[in-house]
């Protein structure tokens, strides 16, 4: 008795009181929703069969959008696409499905996870230009394929693959070259994540001038862009590079 | 937290592949670590009923029993199994929250069997999620309420405390009156001087046979003058006595002369005094009549006898705004019905309507339905909005009035909880702030434990780094290591606040404007961090991760809990001290576990120790220790 009156007393109050702004929470737009619903059927009903691997289901609610939740290929099929081993893979797929329980990630959740890592700066930009990495059939959403591939070039690939797959990552445009201003994004991305209270201080060019001095030394024929070939070459070239892809061996 | 999506640590530091091509420094030696492909089952077996999870799971909050190695003194070599002889039912919330990184409080349980099955399990109340942490917090205050009614009442029915001074003793008389018959006595006597003089005052205007002799009838006020008169000094001697033991008899004599119920009495007996000391001089006895309208306030001297008065004046302080909402509308009806009934009865003759402010008390008549009938519109159109009025009035004062009584109440719990809430709100803000600069001032702590293993030291800080090395879990040693790849790419360090706001004021004091701060800052930087190798201290609290109290930019209150550390004592005290000091010190406290709530540390304790000539003077720090929970 006592809690009906309270959830209508809630009810009354915010029509009452059309100023009391505490009681935050906008009522339900039921009309919004259903026709919502009905338009996603539709589409449903319009769009070819998907890949015959992923299997789809709806859980369809009064209260909430249709929940799609993917479910991967077998744990054999991505043992073969991928270098991990099965005991690997079931680590990853639990990691995964426990932060993503619909099975796939989109980019809010994406930058929500990255930047749990970074706590002092903004992550947000940098995990924008990996999710473009790492979604490849540019869906806007990764599924726990994407993921896994990314990660195995990552982890188990060749040196160059890494570096064809940091080369892909810098591409914003993906047009097989690098152009000034994509690695200033990116430099600027990386700069973000440091946040403000740095030692030594942060200027506000500091990242151009990094972007300067990479430029001069990957672009060997100085037309103002890196191609993919100039790139592993002079990767190749600098031994700290080189050590340092080395440290992705051990991460799993 | 970090610790939630520990399972997405592999990702972050794979996806720091795009740093590698552009860092301007090589990159650190990833953390030795061995295969964890290991990661195996633990049996949890509490009361009987057994629990099953990966051990990683439980390694996320290492600050706790159960990920800590404080679960080995639970571990049962017979069965296997770690048993715990606690509640089953209250430890499945408490997996559940390192299952899923969220406390829940179960609606059902009791308040207190959880907080303590909570303080066992080494897990602090405060995170608890959004979705029960109200109910929580309430159901919190209910039981500290009732374990103070409870203990309010112990200290009331004891008798009278051997050492209460006459005065303490008078003031609980007069307070409570049940607790002595004295003041029971006291109680009951003027409640009936107060009836007298209401009653007196009441009787004294009402007309009384005419004494013979005399054709008109006089009011028995001043037919019997002198006996009312006697009956008014004996009232007001009780009412001036009861107040002079009251202002002796209080605690705090100046909130006592300044609280509602002294200034009635002041003002109940002011008017006889007055009278006495006024002669009866034509000029000032209308003034005088005027105070003995004062005489009528002694009711309200019963407000102290009757608690129902008491709320009625609280609540109707507390619904002011509600009231003067209501009598504004009114105001502005009146206003109206008002002016259009003058000009609509301007033209009548003889019409009572004279003004605007005559009319308003025709319309407050009729809008509250009274009708007296002593002013009346005669033209049509006066008749017309008179109708208007009455009906209005109707609608204006019946209909919010019932709404309002309502209203009192629901929006005064309302309020209540919404200021809970926004206080809550930014509580909670504060600790999600304070928990994320707890991380990265771990990773900071940890970095400038790493450099040491770098560089030759003391013996005494290696064995301290053996010690510690044990306790570093290897989630953070990644996760440390991914930071420091970001430090070494673009070739800036992580610092906390003040740091960084003391090297910008002293790049801009030292420094002409627009010239690069780095070269200064990072030469101060250098000099601050070998200063800092010799203060800093020689181990790190096992739970930094959850504390985030150790930068002085600490703006809000953090909990950090301690758990038994041998080495480690009741707080960073240690910072400054020696290792033989505080195997000393921590000999003496072997176990404390408590819950530390650490207010604003002072700069000077911030570990990028900015003078070695500084012995920050640790314990002056404002530490409050409070039991856990």
């Amino acid at each position: 008795m006592k809690g009906k009156n309270r959830k209508q007393n809630l009810s009354d109050a915010r029509e009452v009181d059309g100023s009391y702004d505490q009681l935050t929470g906008n009522p339900p737009s039921h009309n919004k929703k259903t026709i919502k619903q009905r338009f996603l059927r539709l589409l449903s009903c319009c769009q070819p069969s998907p890949i015959p691997t992923v299997s789809e289901c709806n859980t369809e609610d009064d209260f909430e959008l249709s929940t799609v939740c993917y479910r991967p290929e077998g744990l054999d099929k991505l043992q073969e696409q991928t270098k991990f081993t099965k005991k690997e893979l079931q680590v990853l797929y639990r990691g995964f499905k426990n932060e993503c329980p619909s099975g796939v990630v989109n980019e809010e959740t994406f930058k929500l996870i990255y930047s749990q890592f970074f706590p002092q700066g903004d992550s947000s930009t940098y995990a924008h230009f990996l999710f473009d990495a790492f979604d490849t059939d540019k869906n806007g959403s990764i599924s726990f394929e994407d993921f896994v591939m990314g990660l195995s070039i990552i982890l188990r690939g060749t040196i160059n693959d890494r570096l064809n797959w940091a080369f892909n990552l810098y591409d914003l445009n993906k047009d097989g070259c690098i152009t000034k201003e994509e690695m200033i994004a990116i430099m600027k991305s990386i700069y973000d994540m440091m946040g403000k209270c740095t030692s030594p201080c942060m200027q506000d060019d500091t990242h151009r001038e990094h972007v300067e001095s990479f430029f001069q030394k990957m672009d060997r024929n100085n037309d103002g862009v890196v191609t993919i070939e100039e790139f592993i070459e002079s990767c190749q070239k600098d031994e700290n590079i080189m050590r340092s892809m080395q440290l992705f061996d051990n991460v799993i | 937290m970090a610790a939630g999506v520990a399972a997405w640590l592999p990702f972050a530091r794979a996806a720091a592949i795009g740093w590698m091509p552009v860092a301007s420094a090589p990159m650190p030696l990833a953390p030795r670590e061995k295969r964890r492909t290991q990661d195996g089952f633990i049996i949890i077996n509490v009361s009987g009923t057994k629990f099953q999870t990966w051990r990683s799971t439980l390694e996320r909050y290492p600050d706790t029993l159960l990920g800590s190695t404080e679960k080995d003194f639970f571990f049962n070599e017979e069965i296997n199994e770690y048993f715990f002889d606690r509640d089953p039912d209250i430890f499945r919330h408490i997996l559940n929250f390192y299952r899923t990184g969220k406390l829940h409080y179960p609606r059902h349980e009791c308040i207190s069997a959880y907080d303590e099955e909570l303080s066992f399990f080494g897990i602090i109340p405060e995170i608890i999620g959004d979705c029960c942490y109200e109910e929580y917090k309430d159901r919190r205050r209910e039981n500290a309420e009732r374990i103070q009614d409870d203990a309010d009442d112990e200290n009331n029915k004891e008798g009278v405390m051997p050492d209460m001074t006459l005065r303490q003793s008078m003031w609980r008389a007069f307070e409570n009156p049940h607790t002595s018959t004295l003041a029971l006595v006291f109680y009951y006597v003027t409640g009936f001087f107060i009836a007298v003089s209401v009653i007196a005052n009441v009787v004294e205007t009402v007309p009384c046979r005419a004494s013979p002799g005399m054709i008109k009838d006089l009011p028995c006020g001043e037919r019997y003058a002198l006996a009312f008169f006697c009956l008014d000094t004996a009232c007001v001697m009780i009412f001036t006595v009861e107040y002079l033991l009251r202002l002796i008899a209080a605690p705090s004599r100046y909130r006592f002369v300044r609280s509602v119920m002294s200034i009635i009495d002041v003002v109940a007996i002011m008017p006889y005094y007055i009278g006495l000391v006024m002669t009866d001089n034509e000029d000032v006895s209308g003034a005088f009549v005027t105070l003995r309208v004062f005489r009528v306030f002694r009711i309200f001297k019963f407000s102290r006898h009757s608690q129902g008065l008491r709320i009625l004046g609280y609540t109707l302080k507390s619904c002011a705004s509600e009231l003067g909402f209501l009598l504004f509308s009114l105001t502005m009806a009146i206003i109206i019905f008002a002016t259009v009934m003058f000009y609509a009865e301007k033209g009548s003759t003889a019409s009572k309507f004279t003004s605007i402010p005559a009319a308003f008390w025709y319309t407050i008549v009729t809008m509250t339905t009274l009708g007296y009938g002593d002013m009346v519109p005669k033209t049509i159109v006066g008749k017309i909005v008179g109708s208007v009025c009455s009906l209005s009035g109707v609608l204006v004062i019946a209909l919010p009035v019932p709404v309002i009584v309502s209203n009192f109440s629901r929006i005064y719990h309302q309020n209540q909880r919404a200021d809970k809430r926004r206080a809550q709100k930014k509580a909670r803000l504060a600790r999600i702030r304070v928990a994320k600069s707890g991380s990265a001032n771990a990773y900071m702590q940890s970095k400038h434990n790493g450099l040491l293993t770098d560089s030759p030291e003391q013996a005494s800080k290696e064995a301290g780094q053996a010690f510690l090395s044990k306790t570093n879990l290897s989630f953070e040693k990644e996760h440390h290591h991914l930071l420091h790849c970001l430090e070494k790419t673009t070739n800036h360090e992580f610092v906390d606040e003040e740091t960084y706001e003391k090297n910008c004021m002293e790049v801009s004091s030292v420094n002409p404007p627009g010239s690069r701060c780095s070269s200064i800052s990072s030469q101060h930087g250098l000099t601050s961090t070998c200063c800092s190798r010799r203060n800093k201290k020689t181990f790190r609290l096992p739970n930094s991760n959850m504390s985030g109290s150790h930068a002085g930019s600490l703006q809000e209150l953090s909990t950090i809990q301690i758990r038994e550390r041998p080495l480690i004592s009741n707080s960073r005290s240690s910072l400054n001290a020696k290792m033989e000091d505080t195997v000393q010190r921590n000999s003496e406290h072997p176990y404390v576990t408590s819950a530390i709530i650490s207010i604003r540390t002072p700069p000077v304790t911030s570990r990028e120790g900015n003078n070695t000539s500084d012995s920050p003077d640790y314990s002056q720090r404002n530490i409050v220790k409070v039991s856990a929970l």
